[in-house]
């Protein structure tokens, strides 16, 4: 189950690298959306690899309320580029 | 051959997540890279979570509402941030 | 042994994220930076155990500090400008709100326009602190025209900080500009006049 996890790190990578190098600030987000996204997978990963009931629980809910703070932040940056 | 099977699921997702993610370097608009992220970054998480799935029944509950999530939450965040990057419609 | 193996470059992702974070200058970049950071930093407290924590990271750190900050950042980076509502549509206006839109973005700044109905109103806000800086179109006799002889508009600031940056980017065929202040109102300074529009005038 290692290299699983190691090729999900190389796959992180990459949107880090992404958000590193601002040019517009919806680049970034689509950056953060992924990481997001791609660490409660990771988190899940980890509890099945380690049979714990617990880190599920909390990656599934860290998957699911993370999406819902992605939206509120686009939200508010869209207001500020309003003005 | 389950184990087999959940192997290949894993793989087959961690492809599909340098697939989606690898536009993102690139310097094409942020509706492109949205579409590419979403399409084929959620398909594959999906595809990771079926893969546990295969390992560990037992924590079927689980795995079937990340499942869920990700594909609800996903697609309605891809739509959130289409909106809000195209100017809000005005 | 074998557990380490993935361990150590989950971990060592915290500090680059964190440097990332730190050497950020646009703040809302720095916004969505920290929730990078947060994610990443909910993975590392799963990997030793603390499912506790890393909810918490996810839920309070996250979500509920980003959005607050977010709200935070949005209203207290803002200029507030007054101008007298009969001349906001103009085309100079519109020009001159351009370059000074152009100008403070560099500074991370968001301007807000404030219309009055007359002078008067304005400068009492100006008095009271509600608005940072004002504009008003240039009266024929008072400061001198541009040799152009398109219209100019006299800014006023209370900021002195804002007064050095337009000073430097605003062109002075566009805007005449003074800064007021408030607490000695002997120290006013008026921008000095370039020679050969005074010659005009």
């Amino acid at each position: 189950m290692n290299w699983i996890l190691l090729a999900t790190i190389a796959a992180l990578l990459i949107p880090i690298y992404e958000a590193w190098q601002d040019e517009n600030i919806w680049q970034t987000m689509l950056a953060f959306s992924s990481i997001a996204s791609k660490t409660s997978i990771m988190i899940l990963i980890v509890s099945v690899l380690r049979d714990d009931w617990t880190l599920g629980v909390v990656g599934v809910i860290i998957l699911s309320v993370g999406n819902a703070a992605l939206m509120l932040l686009a939200h508010i940056i869209r207001r500020t580029n309003e003005l | 051959m389950i184990d087999t099977l959940s192997y290949l699921c894993i793989g087959v997702g961690i492809f599909f997540w340098f697939w989606g993610t690898l536009p993102l370097v690139g310097d094409r608009s942020v509706l492109f890279k949205l579409h590419s992220l979403s399409v084929a970054d959620t398909l594959g998480s999906m595809s990771i979570v079926v893969g546990l799935l295969l390992k560990i029944p037992r924590e079927w509950p689980l795995l079937v509402l990340a499942l869920i999530s990700l594909a609800i939450w996903n697609t309605v965040l891809g739509y959130v941030l289409a909106y809000c990057s195209s100017g809000g419609g005005d | 042994m074998s557990e380490q193996l993935y361990i150590i470059p989950i971990v060592l992702l915290l500090p680059l994220t964190g440097c990332m974070l730190v050497l950020q200058v646009n703040p809302y970049h720095a916004l969505v930076i920290r929730g990078i950071f947060g994610a990443i930093a909910a993975l590392v407290y799963v990997l030793f155990g603390a499912a506790d924590v890393a909810l918490t990271e996810a839920l309070v750190g996250t979500m509920l500090s980003i959005t607050l900050y977010a709200v935070a950042v949005r209203s207290s980076l803002s200029l507030r400008v007054g101008a007298i509502e009969d001349q906001l549509k103009a085309h100079t206006a519109r020009e001159l709100l351009s370059v000074l839109r152009a100008t403070f973005s560099k500074h991370h700044l968001r301007l807000e326009i404030v219309p009055y109905t007359n002078l008067l109103a304005m400068q009492a806000a100006l008095r009271a602190k509600e608005i940072h800086c004002s504009y008003v179109l240039s009266e024929p006799g008072g400061s001198p025209s541009p040799p152009g002889g398109g219209s100019r508009y006299d800014i006023q600031t209370r900021v002195s900080r804002l007064y050095e940056i337009m000073q430097a980017e605003v062109p002075p065929t566009k805007a005449y500009l003074r800064y007021i202040d408030l607490a000695n109102p002997d120290k006013s300074t008026e921008v000095p006049i370039p020679e050969a529009m005074e010659g005009k005038s």
